[in-house]
């Protein structure tokens, strides 16, 4: 029913909230029998917010345990939030489940995206989709308003991913939105991604390696319908407050630089700060203008965002000061002002000021020098082929410098001499994954942490690499030239590796997060709250309440801001902590107040948590087994985790929880705390409903 | 395109002075505060957005023709489409049977009138600027612009506060060709 009218969207007799800022309806796609069907969004919300805690919801329902990525069984799940196309800020952002392509072991995971097509998705009636099944041929999906069309793609099949995005927008008009996959995701690579429009990507959990193992090589859409929201006047004021200070202006600025610090390449480029989603009040992301073309003759431009220096060179790992996590209500910004190079003047009244500032020296590394050309180059080609490039820049890359130097290559033909500071043999890399060409590239193709344990992992991960140097210590210290972490990805702040400067109970918090997630921590990967627990929880972190509750309530914030839906880099704001709640409400015009969404957000970590269970043995052993090698390498400090002090904070966090300590599984109780009393009768069924 | 007489109208300012985002914030704003709704259907202003290797934002306004096509083709002229005593154009949607001459009659491409999209015919309506006429504050898209890169033909492009934005203004005017030369009512640089 798109192209209704707000009365037509309210008056929905399955709408019995009367709930603006959804559009009723979700799409189900079935690739094998090429026809789709109409599910009320009704039949889940209010209660499942939307966005991750509703493809929570449905993958519990829908798949069951023995499921792999590649199976036609596998679906995948796509949720807008209430707030999309809303005008709310950063409500653009949406999400995606399902079982993981690039997780080691194979688990149901997510990923979030940007750009337009969720906004595009809305105005054509639906709330989200869920594709399942798979095409015995290359196909795309037209969703025109009403019309779905399950269209032949063999003319696409083959073709970058730009070159896909045009192709379609050239045979259908650009007013059609679309997400697509490359080669990479064509050619079942672990670590393929989704790409929508302005670079926005969702590379996560591998989905794009899912698309391909469906035959699906995009999904367009158009829609001409409407999207109610229930309180504009508090929508405006929104738009105001959210991300303060705001509302400047934001010129084109010429650059003579890029990359990390200490590992700044020279080049010539324009930086236009650019929105990655509908209606966001935000630009957090570089438009870098005007740079030279792998594949033709000609400038492009191109978006890049957090990981994206990294490739202009990767001496150093990142400065950092205590303030980035732990921060005063005259010393904290959002992240989003950070990436915009808007951040506010620092207040130097402030008490804490000089300790929370101190720059924590990051490690240097050495793995490759300044070249912002080759930057250019490894970007758009991951571009290109849809690969996730923090695999790529943070795994692949500094695993061939690093084994280069310890030797551990030297048996072995890459088809070129591994020289990670050559654009020849980086782009023959990176072309061998994508295309799967040659053995190793058959190998790699496989992602990181599989491709490692196929060669061999005590040589080819746990090696160590002689050229990491502490800057603090003023020493070398130790280094895997694997820089894996758990469950197939690879550290992004955790005190050891990339990100590797802060402090322990900030290295023990996304940890914790880690180890009770199924992927790298990103969705609430600048873990925050206020410097006041910071100085609490540093006296004994491992016996630390304080700590324990900041874990839980940054992983709350994370489950809310995929679900609402809002942007990690504006959510959580430690000072504004009704902010998501507000923005629900205002979008829906359901009552809405802080508790009743930290509820939800609880409830969405505990379907979570019961697919994890059911459909793929989590429990303790294998949380801690996971998390563990990582926190065993030094941090920037020389320190590492201890055994007894870790197992005492998970018994701590799972005793919180309301989770048993010796299964990691939720009590009876706990599920019907949460108003999820049928998971605990399917618990109890298959033996997992713990008793105290 | 001929040189035409244009009234008071929303402008996009060049990149040299602030780089539209490409939020759709004006968008869906325009919608909000004329409809109650964010709808493709129902926004009187366009983001026409640049191609994948492109990605570069332009902003799609009605122009405020003072010869008015859009007016004199509206088969209940005075009713429906108006003028009022400001010279702006503007559509009484009461009044309005969504037939669409006026929005063929635009003589801009794409045209800058739109026509809500709905299956009860009756229930479609043209959508068109009237610069917030009736609003206090003006037109709502640019009240709400995160980066002030709209604003009405009338002021002067980007009235700079900030001596520093000035003099970064005026180094990156070699880049204002490059977003001009897209189209030719940004050429000039705010007469689009």
């Amino acid at each position: 029913m798109p192209n209704k009218t707000i009365d037509e969207v309210l008056n929905n007799p399955e709408n019995k909230d009367k709930l603006y800022g959804y559009v009723g309806q979700i799409l189900r796609l079935n690739l094998t029998t090429k026809t789709s069907e109409i599910v009320s969004t009704y039949k889940y919300v209010p209660k499942y917010l939307g966005g991750r805690e509703l493809c929570n919801k449905i993958f519990y329902d829908e798949v069951p345990p023995g499921t792999d990525p590649f199976d036609p069984e596998n679906k995948l799940i796509y949720m807008t939030g209430a707030t999309t196309a809303t005008g709310i800020p950063t409500g653009g952002r949406t999400e995606m489940t399902g079982i993981a392509a690039n997780n080691l072991p194979s688990q149901y995971s997510f990923s979030g995206i940007g750009g337009w097509i969720g906004a595009e998705f809305k105005f054509a009636g639906y709330d989200g989709i869920i594709i399942e099944g798979a095409a015995d041929s290359p196909t795309y999906i037209k969703i025109d308003d009403e019309s779905v069309e399950f269209l032949s793609a063999e003319d696409e099949w083959g073709l970058k991913v730009h070159d896909t995005q045009r192709a379609l927008n050239d045979k259908h008009g650009y007013d059609f939105k679309c997400m697509v996959i490359g080669p990479a995701g064509e050619n079942l690579c672990r670590n393929a991604s989704i790409t929508t429009s302005n670079d926005n990507v969702m590379a996560k959990s591998g989905f794009g390696a899912v698309f391909g193992s469906k035959k699906l090589k995009a999904i367009i859409c158009r829609g001409t319908g409407v999207v109610p929201v229930a309180n504009i006047e508090k929508l405006l004021e929104l738009r105001l407050k959210m991300g303060d200070p705001y509302m400047r202006v934001s010129p084109l600025q010429p650059q003579t630089v890029q990359g990390l610090p200490g590992g700044e390449a020279e080049g010539n480029w324009v930086r236009g700060n650019i929105s990655c989603s509908h209606g966001c009040n935000q630009h957090c992301n570089c438009l870098m203008m005007g740079t030279k073309s792998v594949f033709a003759d000609e400038d492009i431009n191109h978006v890049e965002k957090c990981v994206s220096p990294v490739a202009y060179g990767f001496m150093n790992d990142i400065p950092n000061t205590i303030n980035a996590n732990w921060m005063t209500e005259q010393n904290h910004m959002q992240p989003c002002k950070l990436l915009s190079r808007e951040f506010s003047e620092p207040d130097p009244t402030d008490p804490y000021f000089e300790e929370m500032t101190a720059p924590i020296l990051p490690d240097i590394f050495n793995f490759w020098k300044p070249d912002f050309d080759k930057g250019n180059m490894i970007n758009e080609l991951c571009n290109e082929y849809g690969l996730d490039k923090w695999d790529v820049l943070i795994w692949l890359l500094p695993w061939l410098a690093m084994g280069q130097k310890e030797g551990v290559f030297d048996d072995i033909d890459f088809g070129m001499p591994v020289d990670v500071e050559s654009s020849e043999f980086v782009a023959h890399i990176l072309e061998s994954i994508a295309y799967r060409k040659g053995k190793y590239g058959d190998i790699l193709a496989e992602g990181m942490a599989r491709a490692i344990r196929t060669l061999g992992k005590e040589k080819f991960g746990e090696t160590n690499y002689s050229g990491r140097f502490s800057q603090i210590l003023g020493k070398p210290l130790d280094l895997p030239i694997s820089m894996e972490t758990a469950w197939g990805h690879s550290f992004h702040w955790q005190g050891r590796g990339f990100e590797a400067t802060i402090t322990k109970p900030t290295w023990l918090a996304t940890t914790i997060e880690l180890m009770t997630s199924s992927r790298d921590m990103q969705t609430v990967e600048h873990h925050h709250d206020k410097y006041e627990n910071h100085i609490k929880a540093v006296v004994a972190p491992y016996d630390s309440q304080v700590l324990v509750d900041s874990i839980i309530m940054n992983e709350n914030k994370g489950e809310m801001k995929d679900s609402v839906t809002c942007c990690e880099w504006q959510s959580p704001d430690i000072y504004w902590s009704s902010m998501e709640a507000e923005m629900y409400e205002a979008a829906t015009g359901y009552p809405m107040t802080e508790a009743e969404l930290n509820q939800s957000a609880e409830r969405s970590k505990l379907i979570y948590r019961a697919i994890l269970i059911r459909n793929f043995e989590r429990s303790r052993k294998m949380e801690v087994e996971a998390v563990w090698p990582g926190i065993s390498i030094p941090d920037p400090w020389g320190e590492v985790a201890d055994w007894d002090g870790f197992n005492r904070l998970v018994d701590r966090y799972y005793d919180t929880r309301g989770w048993d300590r010796e299964t990691a599984w939720p009590y009876r109780e706990t599920w019907q705390r949460a108003g999820l009393d049928f998971i605990a009768d399917d618990m109890e069924k298959i033996g997992k409903l713990p008793t105290k | 395109m001929e040189q035409r007489q244009l009234g008071k109208h929303v402008v996009q300012y060049s990149g040299a002075y602030s780089f539209c985002a490409g939020c759709n914030s004006c968008e869906a704003i325009c919608g909000l505060v004329h409809d109650g709704v964010v709808s493709p259907s129902y926004n009187r202003l366009f983001i026409e957005r640049g191609g994948t290797r492109d990605m570069v934002c332009h902003l799609k306004s009605c122009q405020q023709c003072l010869d008015h096509p859009c007016y004199e083709a509206c088969p209940k002229k005075d009713v429906a489409m108006c003028v009022d005593e400001n010279g702006i154009t503007y559509v009484n949607e009461e009044y309005c049977v969504g037939c669409g001459a006026c929005q063929r009659a635009c003589v801009y491409e794409p045209a800058r009138i739109n026509l809500s999209a709905a299956h009860k015919k009756k229930e479609r309506k043209s959508k068109k600027c009237d610069l917030c006429r009736t609003r206090k504050n003006g037109p709502a898209c640019v009240e709400y612009c995160p980066v002030r890169c709209l604003g009405v033909s009338t002021e002067p492009e980007g009235q700079v506060t900030d001596p520093k934005l000035d003099v970064a203004a005026k180094k990156l005017s070699v880049f204002t060709g490059n977003l001009g030369d897209k189209t030719p009512e940004l050429a000039a640089d705010s007469a689009n």
